[in-house]
């Protein structure tokens, strides 16, 4: 019997080694994971591209499918705030107040002043995308205002 | 009657707490009256819910605001259709439902199954009170339905985009899902604690796992087709961390669902099912936890929630308990048949299961890495779509492969000789039509391409399964038509499995289409203008505007013209509504089902000067993906059908199996007939 066990734990051991093989191989060719961060993390994150998350806040300028849309992102929990150019698609929930994400490059020194970082964060085409198009998330206050 | 709902809430709570003592001391000490006034218990409480529920239902749907949870959910205006399905719109209302349908199907898994739960597995009463007093426990202390308010003018609302019939369905098939998966899950349990660890838990929960796997499934698929139609970016799934909570039980019960089949046939795998229903129901639980504790950073869930926290320790008490328990029953779990050889029906079930846990567990990976890196490193590292594409190649085609060769291979061992025999003609037919679509351009992308070819493969050999079938029972005479349906009707598991795996390969077909032959453009248009897209001509005719019970519609009108043809007109726009003060995206739709091709048109933005901002899109073959859903579930069904040869092979099993005395012998070879083939 003691030989007929074999195969089961061989086959096991051989695709958990497989599996790990695999997952060398990508991390070390694909990577693929950016950060993601809030604006007052930008600092230490200059010239690299991660995946800024942040509320919306006024005044929201410019067109985005022309030279491009400004407003100003602020920490959720904080008042940290940056200025943000972004062009492409506006999804349906975007206006002040919101929880955006959008991927793009800080450009600038980067170093906060009176709570704003200096310089300015720019948006990959398309690539913003709002928190929440769900019902299952609680109510937010700024969100929706008590009728 | 929020007191009423409370009240019967309150009410269930302690019929689940009172089944749940009472229930493990009769299992325990082995008390037979005890214990089904425990089952009585657990079947009151399902009633007491039903109520609860039913308050919740009447209250949305007479939009009592008096509710806060009716208010937060619901507007005046809103459709009765879309106030109804509230009650699994938000937080309290889902958890309701879970606890609604979980204490429906204890109860229901407790009656059909009596004798079996009363005498063999006394346990499965006391832990199906636990799970729901769980649920009690958070809609009564922490997470209340029926919190009222001063009636306010008008509700907050539904989130236009969740005002979609496709969304409606979605989170109730999903809840059905998970919680039929808690019978299996329940039953393996009481299995163990009882040390009845032989094959009956299985057999008696086969079709309950098999009905909410397919609830499941099918539940995914239709979230699915309500992002490709209403968040309206042409894509039908992007491996959001919500998306990926129901993908990941369901995989592990798709192994569950082949692994079990081992166990019954051959009495093997014993301690890797316990391990795979316990696995698949964690992750019900964890997926439930994601969509509600906003514990990730994900387009669907963002808030900080009351219930994170219950549900993390309800998951810990889950996995650690089941794994000592696990543990705990080694011993008797060890199986005494062994795979024979590596080249044999069961060794390809094996690499199948070992494949779909990989890609679950790699698909977990992804969506916990935010969490982990952000722990260790202090920044949330989010992985991307490339990530999981890269996993679902490399590990998915591998289970192509196999759902082609596994039904070709023999039982206990195969030889390479005969397997080469069996699979010549479909590799035959596979590479044709590799060949024929490299030259007919597909070569563009290699991903399709290995795609096609291997579903080629796997749907030649599944026609292939059928047709020898078919003919083997003509040659006994009668006529086609009915030896087809007599070989179906008499081997519904074997060939309702093939009809599910053609439906996975066209659910492939679909998907590969529309990843790599997809083609779109995005134009600024002015009133007479036109774009062409693939063949397609979108003529812009000009706006109109239109008012629904509670939003106002503007659109863009296009006149279409395929080929030089005229194809009628196609509108799309965006919606505003007015309760929730939001607009919404409303895409156009126009479908060719003889090429399975969708014409899917965006009006980005309107401009005072009578402009659009539009985007044209043409999605080849993605019609396939609804039509693999319909055969999908099609081919469970079949598996499901109630079949009286079987139900009486499966009693006189089981009385085999009683006759040996407490049931963990292994069975003998033979001297049962096996339930499959």
């Amino acid at each position: 019997m003691a030989e007929r066990r074999l195969p089961v734990r061989l086959v096991i051991a051989l695709s958990v080694a497989v599996v790990l093989a695999v997952f060398l191989l990508y991390t070390s060719f694909a990577g693929g994971a950016t950060p993601s961060i809030r604006p007052s993390q930008l600092n230490d994150n200059i010239a690299q591209q991660v995946t800024l998350a942040g509320i919306v806040v006024g005044e929201v300028s410019g067109d985005s499918r022309a030279e491009g849309m400004h407003f100003f992102l602020k920490d959720f929990d904080g008042d940290t705030t940056v200025e943000v150019v972004y062009k492409g698609r506006v999804p349906d929930l975007f206006k002040v107040g919101r929880h955006v994400f959008l991927e793009g490059t800080m450009t600038g020194p980067g170093i906060v002043e009176s709570d704003v970082v200096q310089g300015e964060f720019v948006g990959v085409e398309d690539s913003m995308v709002t928190k929440c198009p769900s019902k299952y998330a609680p109510v937010e206050d700024e969100a929706h205002p008590e009728s | 009657m929020p007191g009423l709902g409370r009240a019967a809430l309150a009410l269930a709570l302690v019929l689940l707490v009172y089944a749940m003592v009472v229930g493990s001391y009769a299992a325990w000490k082995g008390r037979r009256r005890l214990l089904e006034s425990a089952q009585s218990a657990l079947i009151a409480a399902a009633a007491a819910t039903a109520v609860a529920a039913a308050v919740l239902f009447l209250a949305l749907a007479f939009t009592d605001f008096s509710l806060r949870y009716v208010w937060e959910q619901t507007s005046r205006d809103l459709p009765l259709i879309y106030r109804v399905s509230s009650l699994w719109g938000g937080q309290e209302g889902s958890l309701l439902l879970w606890m609604l349908v979980l204490t429906i199907t204890a109860a229901a898994a407790i009656a059909l199954n009596r004798k079996l739960v009363t005498n063999v597995l006394p346990w499965a009463t006391p832990i199906f009170a636990g799970i729901a007093a769980f649920f009690a426990i958070v809609l009564v202390f922490v997470s209340t339905p029926f919190a009222t308010q001063a009636i306010p003018p008008d509700g907050l609302g539904l989130n236009p985009s969740l005002q979609n019939v496709y969304m409606a369905a979605h989170p109730p098939l999903l809840y059905l899902g998970y919680v039929g998966l808690t019978v299996p899950f329940v039953f393996a349990m009481a299995a163990l604690v009882s040390r009845h660890v032989d094959e009956r838990w299985i057999v008696a929960t086969r079709r309950w796992t098999l009905f909410a796997w397919t609830s499941l499934g099918f539940g995914i698929l239709l979230g699915a087709k309500w992002a490709y139609e209403e968040v309206g970016w042409g894509g039908w799934y992007a491996w959001d961390p919500v998306e990926n909570a129901a993908l990941m039980p369901w995989l592990v019960a798709t192994a569950f669902l082949h692994s079990v089949m081992i166990q019954e046939k051959k009495n093997m795998l014993r301690v890797w099912n316990v391990i795979l229903i316990s696995l698949t129901f964690s992750l019900a639980l964890f997926g439930t936890f994601l969509t509600r504790s906003g514990v990730l950073n994900s387009i669907h869930s963002f808030a900080e929630s009351s219930i994170g926290s219950w549900f993390l320790g309800a998951i810990a008490v889950v996995t650690i308990g089941s794994a000592l328990l696990i543990i705990s029953r080694l011993p008797e779990l060890r199986a005494r048949a062994k795979l024979e050889s590596m080249l044999s029906r069961e060794a390809a079930f094996l690499y199948n299961n070992l494949f779909l846990v990989a890609l679950a567990l790699t698909v977990l990976w992804g969506v916990v890495w935010p969490l982990v890196s952000e722990a260790v490193r202090g920044v949330a590292v989010t992985v991307g779509a490339p990530y999981y594409d890269f996993f679902a190649i490399v590990f998915g085609l591998p289970i192509v492969l196999l759902m082609g060769i596994a039904p070709l291979i023999a039982w206990r061992r195969s030889s390479w000789r005969s397997l080469r025999r069996q699979v010549v003609a479909p590799v035959g037919v596979a590479i044709v039509v590799g060949v024929l679509l490299a030259l007919g351009g597909a070569a563009s992308s290699v991903p399709a391409l290995v795609g096609y070819t291997f579903s080629a493969f796997v749907l030649s050999a599944i026609i292939l399964e059928f047709a020898r079938g078919t003919r083997a029972r003509h040659s006994k005479g009668g006529s086609w038509p009915g030896a087809f349906t007599g070989l179906v009707a008499r081997n519904r598991r074997r060939y309702g499995g093939y009809v599910v795996h053609a439906s996975i390969m066209l659910l492939l077909i679909g998907a590969a289409g529309v990843g790599a032959f997809s083609s779109s453009k995005l134009v600024q248009l002015s009133p007479g203008e036109a774009v062409a897209v693939k063949g397609y001509t979108l003529t812009f005719q000009g706006i109109e505007q239109g008012h629904t019970q509670n939003a106002t519609e503007v659109r863009a009108r296009f006149a279409v013209s395929r080929d030089g043809n005229e194809a009628g007109t196609i509108s799309a726009g965006r919606n505003r509504y007015f309760a929730e003060d939001q607009t919404s995206n409303e895409i156009g739709l126009r479908t060719d089902w003889l090429r399975g091709e969708d014409l899917f048109v965006i009006a980005d933005r309107f401009d005072p000067d009578g402009t659009v901002f539009v985007q044209v899109i043409v999605n080849p073959l993605v019609n396939l993906i609804w039509l693999a859903g319909i055969i999908f579930v099609l081919g469970s069904l079949i598996t499901l059908w109630p079949d009286a040869r079987e139900q009486r092979r499966i009693a006189e099993r089981l009385e085999a199996l009683a006759a040996f005395r407490g049931g963990t012998g292994p069975l003998v070879e033979g001297s049962v007939a096996p339930t499959t083939r």
